[in-house]
């Protein structure tokens, strides 16, 4: 599959600081890529740079298989999006101004703003304007100027962070349908749910390094322990070899008709980060 | 890729809304029309005073208020989106730059008007301003650029108002102390001397090196200004 994304021995140092160092990943033309990492990781920074926003002090970042100081030029522009935490939008203007303008540049029809407004929930509401909407509906209006265009590759840094779980899961449809029409997303996020749920595969990011990069069902498969937890009526919890041996055990606790409840032992992402870093998510 | 006007209308369509809700800023374009109707009411004549009242348009309505609009956008993370979006450099700062000069004309026009200053030869006199204009605006671009906020930008923009606005003083000062001779080059200056001379019945052929200057200014202004945005592209 085609590379959309190629990056390999980046680096960027701020006033003797590495923010990121020997970052190597590819994202692949129609995937949601996962980039996880804790605060100061680096993660906005490789968006920045895989942006034009940021110039790296070494190594190179191709995208759409050029170099990214060629996403300086305006054509190269209209065929990705970005999402950050800075809403970037004209608060004493209304939701439908502030999106008009972004059809203008981008040369999209006006009738896209109800379509993208309907993707993030907010069709009734377009005659508010930014200084007034809460931050999680800002933050929604931010990702509606991102869908505008249908860009070929979207950038979202933390596109969830400030909303409910109706809300977020609304979102979900709405990239994932993105997705199906041909979008490949580029996300950061803290949250290991939403990587589960929507990536296809993640990278993890710690002190500017790239400590892993696999599929989440792969991961959780690679460090699981290869066990089972039965829970007994009694509420005592037992924990069993997922092989031969425990498959006896636990047929025995069946025909006794002593099971509860059956788990297998999958680490969850965030016990992934934590066991490869050393560092918890925050 | 080619210049796009629907861009440069976008982001000028975009400003006049944007502007008209801001009465924090709008409010300065009225100044230079009130001083105008009390000159015209007590009967000011002296070409310095119109000059003075026209060079301060210039400072107050080109120079604040487009360091203003263009601090504004850098304090609210806008800028960073027109810039990653389509349009190229020239097409976000001529839409940036538009409504300040519709403003900046319309201003003067109308401060003309009720000062009921009569220029003697009004094609010179309005290619000086029109000049004038792009030099003040380049120069509120600028000061918008180096200004992290609006607030910053209103500070940073009084120098600009003092120099250019009292333009006589200068002249003054500079035949007491000759270092300050090469201030007389300043475009507020030349612009002055563009209205005596015209008042004396000079034509184009007579204040070309004086719009020469001017025109340098602006040409200088402007590749200063391109280059200071391009690398506000950049973090």
């Amino acid at each position: 599959m085609e590379n959309i994304i190629e990056v390999k021995n980046l680096e960027k140092i701020f006033s003797n600081q590495k923010a990121i160092e020997s970052v190597d990943f590819q994202v692949r033309r129609g995937e949601i890529f996962g980039f996880l990492g804790p605060s100061g990781s680096g993660k906005t920074t490789t968006i920045k740079i895989l942006t034009g926003q940021l110039v790296p002090t070494g190594g190179e970042a191709l995208v759409f298989g050029e170099s990214v100081s060629k996403l300086k030029q305006p054509a190269y522009r209209k065929r990705f999006g970005v999402l950050t935490d800075n809403s970037g939008l004209y608060g004493r203007l209304s939701i439908y101004d502030n999106l008009k303008l972004y059809c203008d540049l981008y040369d999209v029809p006006y009738a896209k703003i109800g379509e993208v407004l309907a993707a993030v929930n907010l069709q009734e509401d377009e005659k508010k304007r930014i200084s007034t909407l809460s931050k999680g509906m800002t933050q929604r209006v931010t990702l509606a100027r991102a869908l505008l265009h249908e860009p070929e590759l979207l950038f979202l840094d933390e596109p969830t962070s400030a909303l409910d779980p109706v809300n977020t899961l609304h979102i979900y449809e709405g990239l994932r349908a993105l997705n199906k029409k041909g979008t490949t997303i580029f996300l950061t996020t803290h949250d290991m749910q939403e990587a589960e749920t929507l990536c296809d595969r993640v990278a993890f990011l710690n002190k500017g390094r790239i400590q892993l990069l696999d599929a989440p069902g792969k991961l959780k498969k690679r460090f699981s322990d290869s066990t089972i937890t039965v829970e007994l009526k009694s509420e005592e919890k037992i924990i069993l070899p997922a092989g031969a041996e425990g498959a006896q055990q636990l047929y025995d606790y069946m025909q006794a008709n002593e099971v509860e409840t059956i788990h297998s032992n999958e680490p969850t992402l965030g016990d992934i980060f934590v066991q490869v870093t050393g560092r918890k998510l925050a | 890729m080619t210049f796009s006007w629907k861009r440069v209308n976008a982001i000028f369509m975009k400003d006049y809304k944007d502007f008209s809700r801001n009465f924090a800023v709008s409010i300065v374009i009225f100044l230079s029309p009130v001083l105008a109707a009390i000159y015209g009411r007590i009967g000011v004549t002296a070409i310095e005073s119109h000059y003075m009242l026209i060079n301060l348009t210039f400072a107050m309505v080109a120079a604040f208020v487009q360091s203003c609009l263009i601090a504004e956008e850098k304090e609210k993370n806008t800028l960073r989106g027109l810039m990653l979006s389509p349009a190229s450099t020239t097409e976000i700062l001529t839409g940036k730059s538009l409504l300040s000069l519709v403003l900046t004309l319309f201003t003067i026009l109308l401060s003309m008007f009720l000062a009921e200053y009569k220029p003697a030869n009004i094609a010179v006199v309005a290619i000086a301003i029109l000049l004038s204009a792009l030099f003040y605006i380049a120069l509120g671009t600028l000061l918008g650029l180096f200004a992290k906020s609006v607030m910053e930008a209103s500070v940073i923009v009084l120098p600009v108002m003092v120099i250019f606005s009292f333009g006589t003083f200068i002249t003054s000062l500079a035949e007491q102390y000759p270092i300050l001779k090469a201030a007389t080059y300043l475009p507020n200056i030349q612009l002055l001397e563009i209205g005596i001379k015209v008042e004396a019945g000079a034509g184009f052929g007579d204040v070309w090196l004086q719009l020469a200057v001017i025109a340098a200014w602006v040409v200088v202004m402007f590749m200063l200004t391109a280059v200071v945005y391009r690398k506000r592209m950049v973090d």
